[in-house]
């Protein structure tokens, strides 16, 4: 008995100057994080109410098919049971991947071009709907063509053919992904009540996802 | 009588290191998964893409408690040699799904401590070190129980 006694002594010892510790180098880290979490929006490349009680943001490349699963099987159901009810207000910030991507930037310019029209929504299903086909050829052109009026599609048109403007968009929203960080596409980060969750990449489904907001809903 | 291998002060300190580290790693690696909702490491699990969903909500619900117990029964000592066997199998059983994901390039985080740490070369081999200490200390309680044993018989003969 008296040696059991001793060796929680010893355990509790060792253990506080540990904890001591990993909450000086914890606090350091959790102020780092609060400095780079990305927060402001983006009105014409997000859905919903600002007022909404969560803050959904999605760090996507067009051309990445992690992306388009996540567009099409989680972002679209969220979109329809929780954005379209005022509960989440969801922003689409750009992150291409250039290197392995090599028409990522362009596909983010067309749908950047579209939201300055308040199509971006539309334009985005489309553009990920056929991700295979202008990713062999570059013609995203087709893609977007095919969900505007021939109006719409000549201005966006005339935005794509001078990029600056878009590219300055796309780059903030670069910048601003760097910052959290993001280290692969898709990156989720959801806030609630001025609290960040970043999500594990690879791992989110509609689900599990339905499941955390219902949580933090209730909350 | 002098002080068998397993039970020099040196062995006991090494033993004691070991036994309060990895429980700190384990209360650690606990509260951080606690301290955010359930769903998320439900993610982080979700992407080692092994489990089918009920099992992967029950682990996200059951394994940061354990982590909790385990944690603090290394800290007290109690039973160790039960539960250091029981850190072993839990950090093996990591271990191997961590290997599986980093050779398949799943590109995904590690889970261990809360997300933003990616699945990566220094965190298998952290979790390998993990590996060696717990298993190294499963066989020393083992040791030390069946020496402790022997003296009293051999006190009593």
């Amino acid at each position: 008995m008296r040696q059991f006694g001793r060796n929680v002594a010893h355990g509790v010892a060792v253990l506080a100057l540990v904890l001591v510790g990993s909450a000086q180098a914890a606090q350091a880290q959790s102020g780092a994080k609060a400095a780079t979490t990305a927060t402001d929006p983006a009105p014409v490349k997000a859905l919903g109410s600002k007022t909404a009680p969560i803050t959904v943001e999605v760090f996507s490349d067009f051309q990445c098919p992690g992306c388009k699963s996540l567009y099409e099987q989680t972002l679209r159901p969220l979109i329809e049971n929780y954005v379209l009810t005022g509960q989440v207000y969801l922003i689409h910030r750009d992150f291409p991947l250039e290197q392995t991507h090599r028409y990522a930037r362009l596909a983010a310019r067309y749908a950047n071009a579209a939201a300055r029209l308040g199509k971006f929504e539309r334009v985005a299903t489309a553009i990920y709907a056929r991700q295979q086909d202008w990713s062999v050829d570059g013609n995203v052109d087709a893609a977007v063509a095919s969900v505007l009026t021939p109006a719409e599609m000549k201005k966006v048109r005339e935005w794509v053919a001078q990029p600056a403007q878009l590219d300055l968009s796309i780059d903030q929203d670069v910048r601003l992904g760097g910052r959290v960080p993001v280290r692969s596409t898709p990156t989720m980060i959801v806030t609630h009540r001025g609290t960040t969750y970043p999500l594990p990449p690879g791992g989110v489904n509609y689900s599990l996802l339905r499941q955390f907001l219902e949580e933090l809903l209730r909350r | 009588m002098a002080p068998s291998k397993f039970d020099s002060r040196a062995a006991r300190m090494l033993m004691l290191l070991g036994r309060v580290g990895l429980g700190a790693v384990f209360l650690y690696a606990a509260y951080t998964k606690l301290r955010v909702p359930w769903a998320i490491f439900a993610m982080s699990i979700n992407s080692y893409q092994i489990l089918p969903e009920p099992l992967v909500i029950f682990i996200a619900r059951v394994l940061p408690w354990l982590e909790l117990v385990l944690g603090a029964l290394l800290i007290v000592g109690w039973q160790l040699r039960y539960v250091a066997t029981a850190t072993s199998a839990l950090l093996l059983g990591f271990f191997v799904i961590m290997l599986r994901a980093y050779f398949k390039g799943l590109g995904i985080d590690c889970g261990c401590f809360g997300v933003g740490e990616a699945l990566s070369a220094q965190t298998l081999a952290r979790d390998g070190i993990l590996v060696a200490v717990s298993l190294a200390l499963t066989v020393a309680a083992f040791l030390r129980e069946r020496n402790s044993k022997l003296e009293i018989r051999s006190s009593t003969a």
